[in-house]
């Protein structure tokens, strides 16, 4: 794990899983892999809090749970977005965006 | 929607908690190897990749913990363990558990029980099947309608099946040598197969049968001592022979509802008796589409047996529901519901006093305890968790408190079930503990809880800890402040109830002592019911001659002073007529409305009312003769005016209705109730009319009444053996007019007793505590040579600043919500019932006096030694 990797806004991890998963069913390991390639390697999600935080979206009716065979043909616990989830996504992602752009007016600004 | 789903995922997690784990350790391997497997793709070797994935993953343990602590319900077993501690504590200190839980198993006690009887008395469900799907049809007012109607409505079906009862019947059984009279209900054709009651023994009347009868279960075991082999025996009623088809179950409630249950169930005989309807609605039709299929089949009633002066298709015919709001208020009188409410009302504030008292109690423990609150808040503790676990304490206080609470109403519930009410109707409530009860309960445990708990929770959490920590326990005063308001608030209402239960009381010494207006020392009431098979013929001279035959023997009895026969007893039925009224000395008629009655010869002498004018009827005053009246007082005045009635004639509005001749006025008396406002009156000569089936004489003794009772059933006995009879001395016959009075009486002053019970339990506890508290500074003083009657004074006027505040509180509190009780009373008592206030403070006064005697006694005994020495 790189020292520097920066710490994620409160929130945000929901935001991102939503997001990895709006493409499709992924397990647990590949969504963290993905994360971590589509931040270009900057974003690392700790293994110890994305299992609590998948479990906590299944349990808030965001994701699905269904276990199936890995491209490396061994048993995995597969996640999907339910309905809701999807909602939920295009929820978080305008109060990201709102949240960024607020930020950025006063990095330029202030 | 979404709390209830997370509560089942959540269930559903706790019940496969084992295979998620394995599943969870599953997935955490797979994560692992596949990072692993990427390692070694890059050129690690396969050991050395295995361990930097698991340290890249970290601790699984940790992982395994955090994820399933996603899932897991922490308020429960949060919950759970603060029981377990609560039940604990409890158990360390059982006095102060128990006074919590009798406080709190009195008051919801007679909370449940209240509530049990105002359900099932207006709200009883029928024990009928589907009773969704029945509904009572209303042709105009209560009454029921006639049997052809009925007919007619059954034959068009248009409902999936009809039923009709008249429950106010009587009949006589005849039993070896000795009559007795049954409530009967009068049923049509397969009623307890349209209504789909369930039996206990046998089955119900079946179609086309006119000769069997059901038998209710109170007379089962009553008069029949649940004898086994009841099936099939025969039973004399009216004179004809009907054999036992079944007997009902104990929890049977009719479908006419409010209690009403007639002994016994016989077909109905006549298509010009009357029957309530009810009828059964086919799959999918609802209220109004019934309602509008009604009154088109009214209408075509109407243009085939017009009846007089009436549509049966008018607005006045009503569809109802035969449960709950719909039929109470097609049913019954606003008078009787507005009584349950404030009955319900008057509990709940016993329960308030209850659970005030719990919440001083736990304030007490709480200020002991400040000293194990503080320190557990300094090494970290929520004040939230700490809210809670003391929350959970007057939750179990509350949970136990309300079995015991169920415990005193199923005991009550028992006694209500084997009561008969002394009133002239079939009455008998089924009072059993159902959904509705449950529920009630419930909220009360949950209202009681955070009653008791809440307020003194958020007091042992809201002290500064550093404070608490360096004082001690000792003088952390501000709660015993907290406990005496809630004293003063205790007292106050206590004010208001006993108040209201003085009020009763009086309400009902008033009424007893009320004069009704003719003597019931002196005169004894014999009803002789006789069979109406037995006297059918047209004339009736077959009844005129057994009446006059019965007074004769009446006369006869030695010590008879006096007997006469009458049409209606006073303060048991009445009867009144409005009508327009013309008289011979103006020509506009005037609207009156009059108690009317029949009465015979001599009834005015035997009954005890003063005529003051003119003349009682004689034999002479028969049918075919002058027609005459008496009238009362009140009518002669509103009338007459200041004229004397006596000679002029009166005549009503009614068809073939001759005018009348005044030929005497009556004094003033009561007529239905005791307590009603004075009424007019009109009597008319019993034999110019006649009663053929009930008659009802009375006889004037001199002597105790009760010697006559059986002389005069006997001699009557001896004249129509086929005759119920049923004799008693007047005094015990004023059941229905001292009913509303008796039963105030007793709930509100019952009610009135245990709240000065639980205040006086409370005032004796804060007093107590108080001086516990002082034991120092008493013994400081008494040091210091402060005599005995200066510990008095310091007990003394800590108690009368707290009974002074609530007595002042709670008058002027008992001034506003009392007035509405007015609607109770018999007139002339006003809800500012000066007695009432000053029972109340003289009982209070008192009370206080008692509870501050043993705190004051404590006081006198502290040892200033003992007391310095804690220091």
């Amino acid at each position: 794990m790189p020292e520097d990797s920066p710490q994620l806004l409160p929130g945000t991890l929901y935001l991102l899983i939503l997001r990895t998963l709006a493409a499709g069913p992924l397990h647990g390991y590949a969504i963290a892999r993905r994360i971590k390639e589509r931040s270009a390697e900057v974003l690392d999600v700790e293994e110890g809090s994305l299992y609590p935080a998948l479990n906590r979206m299944l349990l808030k009716g965001w994701l699905r749970a269904e276990w199936g065979t890995s491209e490396t043909n061994r048993k995995a616990r597969f996640y999907s977005l339910t309905k809701e989830g999807r909602q939920q996504l295009a929820a978080e992602i305008s109060e990201f965006d709102k949240l960024v752009n607020a930020i950025q007016l006063v990095m330029k600004t202030a | 929607m979404a709390f209830l789903r997370e509560l089942y995922l959540r269930l559903r997690w706790l019940a496969g908690q084992s295979r998620f784990q394995s599943e969870l350790a599953d997935e955490m391997r797979f994560h692992i190897e596949s990072r692993a497997e990427e390692l070694e793709s890059s050129g690690v070797p396969r050991t050395e990749a295995l361990l930097r994935a698991r340290r890249e993953f970290g601790s699984r343990l940790k992982a395994a913990e955090d994820t399933s602590g996603a899932w897991q319900m922490q308020w429960l077993e949060d919950l759970a363990s603060d029981l377990r501690y609560a039940a604990r504590a409890f158990r360390r200190n059982p006095g102060f558990a128990l006074t919590a839980i009798s406080c709190l198993a009195l008051g919801i006690g007679a909370n449940t029980t209240i509530f049990n009887i105002t359900t099932s008395f207006l709200f009883s469900e029928p024990s009928c099947r589907d009773n969704a799907s029945l509904i009572a049809i209303w042709e105009g007012g209560n009454s029921g309608a006639s049997v052809a109607d009925f007919q007619f409505l059954r034959d068009a079906h248009v409902f999936a099946g009809m039923a009709g009862i008249n429950p106010e019947r009587e009949v006589n059984w005849r039993d070896g040598d000795r009559t007795s009279r049954f409530y009967a209900g009068t049923v049509t054709d397969d009623f307890f197969g349209t209504l789909g009651v369930p039996f206990l023994l046998g089955r119900g009347i079946a179609p086309g049968e006119t000769n069997t009868a059901v038998l209710s279960n109170q007379v089962w075991r009553g008069t029949f001592a649940e004898d086994p082999a009841i099936l099939g025996r025969k039973l004399i009623l009216e004179g004809r022979v009907y054999m036992v088809a079944g007997v009902l179950p104990a929890n049977h409630r009719s479908v006419v509802g409010f209690g009403i249950s007639p002994d016994i169930y016989i077909p109905v005989a006549h298509a010009d008796d009357n029957v309530q309807f009810y009828a059964r609605m086919p799959k999918g039709m609802t209220l109004p589409v019934a309602r509008a299929r009604l009154l088109s089949l009214f209408a075509q009633l109407d243009r085939i047996h017009p009846k007089d002066g009436w549509q049966r298709s008018g607005r006045q015919t009503r569809v109802t529901g035969v449960t709950g709001l719909d039929r109470l208020r097609q049913m019954m009188p606003g008078v009787v519901v507005a009584f349950f409410a404030m009955l319900l009302v008057v509990v709940g504030l016993v329960l308030l006093i209850a659970c005030t008292n719990v919440a001083s109690l736990l304030l007490a423990r709480a200020s002991s305890r400040s000293h194990e609150l503080a320190i557990r808040l300094s090494l970290g503790a929520g004040r939230r968790r700490i809210v809670r676990h003391l929350l959970a304490e007057s939750l179990l206080l509350s949970v136990l408190g309300s079995i015991a609470g169920l415990g005193i109403d199923i005991a009550c519930a028992k006694g209500i079930n084997n009561l008969a009410l002394p009133v002239p109707l079939p009455i008998h409530l089924v009072v059993s503990p159902d959904w509705r009860l449950l529920w009630y309960s419930l909220c009360i445990v949950f209202v009681s809880a955070l009653l008791c708990g809440l307020l003194p929770a958020l007091k042992a959490v809201g002290k500064d800890v550093s404070h608490t920590l360096k004082l001690g326990e000792r003088q952390t005063a501000r709660a015993g402040n907290l406990r005496s308001v809630l004293v003063a608030g205790q007292l106050a209402v206590s004010i208001v109830l006993l108040t209201t239960g003085f009020l009763f009381v009086h309400n009902l010494l008033r009424a007893t002592s009320m004069n009704p207006g003719f003597d019931v020392h002196h005169t004894i009431w014999a009803y002789m019911r006789l069979v109406p098979e037995e006297y059918n013929d047209a004339d009736q001279a077959k009844q005129m001659s057994l009446v006059h035959s019965a007074l004769e023997r009446l006369d006869s009895l030695p010590g008879v002073q006096a007997a006469a026969i009458t049409q209606r007893v006073p303060l048991n039925d009445n009867c009144v007529t409005g009508t327009q009224l013309r008289t011979d000395v103006s020509s506009t008629p005037i609207h009156l409305q009059y108690e009317c009655n029949n009465v015979g010869p001599d009834y005015f002498r035997t009954i005890g009312i003063p005529i003051l004018r003119g003349r009682e009827f004689t034999a002479a005053d028969r049918k075919g003769s002058q027609p005459v009246a008496i009238v009362n007082e009140s009518f002669a005045r509103t009338v007459f005016g200041k004229s004397d009635p006596v000679g002029h004639t009166i005549a009503t509005d009614f068809a073939n209705d001759k005018p009348k001749l005044i030929v005497g006025v009556a004094k003033d008396s009561r007529y239905f109730t005791l307590g009603e406002q004075q009424r007019l009156a009109l009597y008319e000569p019993y034999f110019a009319h006649g009663e053929p089936i009930n008659l009802h004489f009375l006889v004037r003794a001199a002597g105790s009444p009760a010697n006559y009772v059986k002389p005069i059933a006997d001699a009557l006995g001896r004249l129509d053996s086929t005759a119920a009879i049923e004799t008693k001395p007047m005094d015990q016959a004023l059941g229905l007019a001292l009913l509303p009075s008796q039963a105030g009486a007793v709930m509100l002053g019952a009610m009135g007793i245990l709240g000065l019970m639980l205040a006086a339990i409370g005032l004796y506890g804060v007093l107590l505590f108080s001086v516990s508290r002082r034991t120092r500074e008493i013994g400081l003083r008494v040091a210091l040579g402060a005599t005995p009657s200066d510990v008095l004074r310091i007990v003394g006027r800590q108690s009368l600043v707290l009974v002074g505040g609530g007595m002042l509180a709670g008058l002027a509190l008992a001034f506003f919500v009392m007035q509405p009780l007015a609607m109770f009373l018999v007139p002339g008592l006003s809800t500012l019932d000066p007695t009432a206030v000053f029972a109340v403070i003289g009982v209070l006064g008192a009370t206080a006096l008692l509870a501050s005697l043993a705190p004051a006694a404590r006081a006198l005994r502290v040892d200033p030694m003992t007391a310095l020495r804690y220091e």
